[in-house]
């Protein structure tokens, strides 16, 4: 089977010169994928303005204080770059993104694969496993810091029970970072699940009906046919999960505010509290900058490493 | 299937269904919380687990208060368009980005992508002010449009893997026997991905739903969405979690709606799976 | 650094004055025919409201104030963590919106240096703009002085222009479960060892996860300023010095960390398991709970815990808060919830009129009498009988606002960088108690960040 379409759909030009009526036509299918494309474009075009202004401003002094804000060259990467408290941002933040959007792909694939089958269990669950990604991040982060409250927290009448009675949960340095990984996994596996899960119901049944008359195991099955079937799919949630995990705010700023200390202050957090506590808009932006700099590399990578392997899988076929 | 179920399936079913069993636990035991607190009067908030003397009274405190229903409404409405106005647009976009071969493909798919790349906190003051300058503070069709960074990649890269996967040959059949390119969209490409496109939708609208940052600076007292306001509730004179859980409860309440209604389209695309590869 | 508040210990004076005043009769009322309410008639005017019981009381009487000026009001309830950060966004874009905004004591001075705020002396003395009943000397003085600022940083608040007016004060205090302390025949401390000693004693005091003094403890400015700043100003340290004609931080002070030392012991064996994520609400709840077994925080918290539904509500006292050591005076810092007016606002006189309005003693009277407004800015407050009666049913409120007001005042050095190195503040705070940092480093490496702002700033 192929996986992807490398191959127009177009039938091949035709041979005979055209006339201008043809001309014409012609010219309109090449560009109708840019008409299509069109109204997307335009719509979202409007962003780059305020990106291209914040790299404008990143050259200047400009902050929220009211004073003229004067062109000061790349003091305020220098500044940035040459600052412990960035790098030690910059740590947190590929941390946090790791384990989160790695426990969320691993957890993810598997639920769905549970949930794919027809028993009661599943089918029951499959209505409601998506309620987490529903509540917004600040309050379902709210919901945590609740229950993990130590001294009125629900959770800990089981953690007494197994000796962890004391246990302090994202007021404590050592796991404050745990704690903030397992409320995005909390929140976010979900996205990961419906993905796969629609993925998996959109496969094609023939390969696996041949499969089943061939007598593959299981786990043949899962990794010489979904596995590959699922990967553009699987593919996409990584690349989303992974952007915004390394942008993560919303939980985070809810629920330790980058403490205790600097345990949990990543790049979002650091740049907002530049922004909102110090004023210093333009020297926020270094460090976002960086930080998008960051997820452009990883997802061109990423891309360019899908595309290749779709490249190869359709040669096959 | 053999009669005799031997004891190594038994032992792959309960472990399966054990961790399947853990994992709902996870999911859905803080939620289950939340509709506890929600229930909880003051008086009981914390010297209490689940034997306590529900009140409805957190929900009247939070559905009595005007604004609330206006902010759910505000959100309603600007979620709806938005979503909407991705479809629009981003479907056709997904279907021509996996479909036709063009110069500059792969570039455009990325750039799309890439209006994800940026922070929230990167583009918001900057666009704060073009917003004030264009007089689109404080407006719906403001929030539509930046709802569209969140929405619009989500959307199309979605769904372009999806139209990916269709055969070009179910296309080619159906153009052979005299149907145009957009009447092959409409009517073989688009009902193929429904499970994809349905998938996709929900997930672009409770983003939008959630989206915090840019509602909070760039709405305003015509345009406060839900989730700013259900904040509201948890503190003023003294904390207040129980009026929070029912705001959050009700500020889930369409989002929920709406995965149950499409609930079925998910599930339906098991049938058309057949047709493919 | 001087004195921010010189004024405040006339309050006291006022307080008693007012205590024994009750009986007098109204001011006179026959000016009033001449002040023309009205003369902004169908202007627009939009407020931005912090979610707060003294904007719920406002807006409860916008009915009446849109009666008497005609003056049309639009406004924007944000959720309380999220607040600041919206209205520095809409100040800075100077459109105008919002027209008045409620603004904290300490945010007045990151504001005013902006100049996003408009000065209101010319309004509040202008006989064709102000009400003659608005008696602006019924506020009390240090209230009302604390908005004062000549945006000199290091001077003193009181000296130049008015930025705002007060809505309502908060004095830090010390809450603590009376009737606990009764049966096991405790006082409340008042000293700061005293404090360690017996929060350390009264952990698990009520069960488990109960322990023995609630304070605030987030990454943020709010934890510095109750009472870690009433006992780190009572025991004599300062933020900051003038040396050499530049404001350096002074928490490298022995005398600074010393305190701080003792106070971050407090925290540790004897405060909230979860302390760094503490703010007011959290410290609220756990009192009210029956999880901690004092409390150091604003008085209106403790007033608003004491009369809710929470099970230990009706067993809280009011104390004043521990010295650092004996014959300390006694005193704390305040914090003042403020209404100003946008520099750059359309409609100026709609926006002084509602200012004029709301901060004026009619409003404040009734808001202290029929709404949650605790700690009336005004004399005239104080000396209503509902109001009176309110109040004295939390054991201790009324005894302890007397010995603390004379030295009650703003014990934080007014300027530009206020946010950002108490933040930074709170950080270390939270490095000293959880991660075992050394309090000696650590304020001096604190000290050292906050030079690095601090002495840019042109003190004349």
């Amino acid at each position: 089977m192929s996986v992807a379409v490398t191959q127009p759909v177009r039938p091949p030009a035709p041979v005979a010169p055209l006339s201008d009526a043809g001309r014409r036509y012609a010219r309109r299918k090449a560009l109708r994928p840019y008409l299509i494309l069109a109204p997307a474009l335009l719509i979202s075009i409007g962003i780059l303005i305020p990106f291209v202004r914040a790299i404008i401003d990143s050259f200047t002094s400009l902050d929220l204080r009211g004073t003229a804000p004067a062109w000061i060259g790349f003091d305020n990467f220098v500044d940035t770059f040459t600052d412990d408290r960035f790098w030690h941002s910059v740590t947190i933040t590929a941390w946090y993104a790791l384990f989160a959007t790695g426990t969320e792909m691993l957890l993810g694939i598997v639920i769905a694969l549970l949930l794919n089958e027809e028993n009661w269990v599943s089918k029951a669950f499959r209505t409601v496993f998506i309620f987490p990604l529903m509540i917004a991040p600040v309050i379902g982060a709210l919901i945590w810091k609740l229950m993990t409250n130590p001294s009125v927290g629900i959770l800990r009448y089981p953690l007494g029970w197994i000796g962890l009675g004391e246990f302090r949960w994202s007021a404590d340095p050592q796991w404050a970072l745990f704690t903030v990984v397992l409320i995005d996994v909390w929140i976010y596996t979900p996205f990961v699940i419906i993905l796969v899960l629609a993925g998996l119901r959109s496969l094609p049944k023939s390969p696996y009906e041949a499969a089943l008359i061939d007598g593959g195991s299981a786990s043949f099955v899962f990794w010489n046919l979904t596995l590959p079937m699922l990967k553009p799919v699987l593919f996409i949630a990584l690349v989303f999960r992974l952007m915004t995990s390394l942008q993560e705010f919303g939980i985070i700023y809810a629920m330790t505010e980058g403490g205790p200390g600097d345990r949990t202050l990543n790049l979002a957090i650091g740049a907002y509290n530049k922004v909102f506590q110090d004023y210093d808009l333009a020297g926020s932006i270094p460090q976002l900058l960086f930080l998008w700099a960051c997820i452009y590399a990883i997802c061109f990578f990423l891309i360019g490493l899908w595309r290749k392997a779709q490249k190869a899988s359709s040669g096959v076929a | 299937m053999t009669q005799s179920i031997s004891l190594a399936r038994l032992l792959g079913y309960v472990s399966k269904n054990v961790l399947l069993a853990i994992y709902v636990l996870f999911a859905l035991f803080p939620l289950i919380w939340m509709v506890v607190l929600s229930l909880k009067p003051d008086s009981e908030m914390f010297n209490t687990t689940f034997i306590f003397h529900p009140t409805f009274e957190n929900f009247r405190v939070v559905l009595t208060r005007a604004d609330f229903l206006g902010a759910l409404q505000n959100n309603l409405i600007i979620c709806v368009c938005a979503v909407l106005l991705s479809m629009v647009v981003g479907v056709p976009a997904a279907y021509a980005l996996a479909r036709f071969q063009f110069k500059g493909r792969e570039d455009i798919a990325f750039t799309f992508l890439s209006f994800r790349f940026a922070p929230e906190i990167l583009v918001i003051i900057p666009l704060f002010l073009i917003y004030q300058k264009l007089g689109l503070l404080d407006s719906y069709l403001g929030l539509v449009w930046v709802y569209q960074l969140i929405s619009l990649p989500l959307l199309i890269w979605i769904l372009r893997g999806f139209f990916e996967d269709i055969s070009p040959d179910i296309e080619a059949a159906a153009q052979l026997d005299g149907y145009t390119w957009w009447q092959v969209f409409f009517k073989i490409s688009l009902p193929l991905v429904r499970p994809g496109l349905v998938a996709a939708s929900l997930l672009c609208f409770i983003f939008c739903w959630n989206s915090f940052t840019f509602t909070l600076l760039l709405g305003g007292s015509h345009t406060q969405t839900s989730t700013v306001a259900m904040n509201k509730f948890l503190a003023s004179d003294t904390v207040h979690f129980g009026w929070a859980a029912a705001a959050a409860l009700i500020s889930a309440l369409p989002e929920v709606i709406l995965a149950l209604l499409i609930q079925k389209h998910l599930v339906r695309g098991l049938s058309f799976g057949a047709v493919k590869g | 650094m001087k004195k921010c508040s010189p004024g405040l210990h006339r309050v006291a004076v006022a307080f008693s004055a007012a205590i024994l005043a009750t009986a007098l009769a109204a001011p006179a009322r026959a000016q009033q025919k001449s002040f023309d309410w009205k003369q902004a008639s169908g202007k627009k005017i939009t407020i931005a409201f912090n979610q707060h019981p003294y904007a719920d009381a406002i807006i409860q009487r916008l009915p009446q104030f849109k009666e008497l000026t005609g003056i049309d009001v639009q406004y924007e309830i944000t959720p309380e963590e999220q607040y600041f950060d919206k209205v520095t966004t809409n100040l800075s874009s100077a459109s105008g919106n919002p027209d008045v905004f409620m603004t904290g004591i300490y945010q007045l001075w990151d504001y005013a240096s902006a100049k996003r705020m408009e000065p209101l002396d010319k309004y509040l003395n202008d006989p064709a703009m102000t009400n003659p009943d608005y008696n602006s000397g019924d506020i009390f003085k240090g209230v009302f002085e604390g908005a004062k600022w000549d945006l000199k940083p290091s001077s003193a608040a009181g000296s130049g222009s008015l930025y705002a007016l007060p809505l309502g004060f908060e004095m830090n205090v010390l809450v603590y479960n009376k009737k606990y302390f009764d049966a096991h025949g405790l006082k409340p401390p008042t000293t700061l060892s005293e404090t360690v000693e017996l929060a350390k004693k009264l952990k698990g005091w009520n069960g488990p996860g109960s322990y023995g003094i609630a304070v605030r403890g987030s990454r943020n400015w709010a934890t510095i300023h109750p009472g870690y700043m009433s006992v780190f100003s009572n025991a004599g340290a300062k933020d900051f010095k003038v040396e050499g004609g530049k404001l350096m931080s002074a928490l490298n002070d022995p005398l600074a960390i010393s305190v701080t030392k003792q106070f971050a012991e407090m925290i540790k064996d004897g405060g909230p398991p979860g302390w760094s994520n503490y703010t007011w609400y959290q410290c609220g709840a756990d009192t009210g709970a029956g999880k901690a077994a004092m409390m150091m925080d604003a008085d209106s918290l403790a007033y608003f815990t004491a009369t809710g539904d929470a099970p230990e509500a009706k067993n809280l006292a009011v104390a004043p808060l521990p010295a650092f050591k004996e014959g300390d005076k006694q005193g704390a810092n305040e914090w003042v919830w403020e209404i100003a007016m946008n520099s750059s606002s359309k409609s100026k006189e709609a926006a002084w009129l509602f200012i004029q309005y709301f901060t004026g003693p009619e409003h404040v009277k009734w808001a202290a009498a029929n709404a949650k407004l605790i700690d009336p800015p005004r004399q005239s407050a104080w000396e209503d009988a509902t109001f009176k009666q309110k109040v004295a049913g939390v054991p201790g409120f009324v005894e302890t606002f007397q010995k603390q007001i004379p030295n009650t005042s703003v014990k934080f050095t007014p300027q530009p960088y206020f946010i950002k190195s108490t933040t930074d503040w709170a950080a270390t705070l939270q490095k000293i108690v959880l991660s075992g940092e050394d309090p000696n480093t650590a304020m001096k490496d604190l000290a050292k960040r906050i030079d690095r702002d601090t002495t840019k700033l042109k003190l004349d």
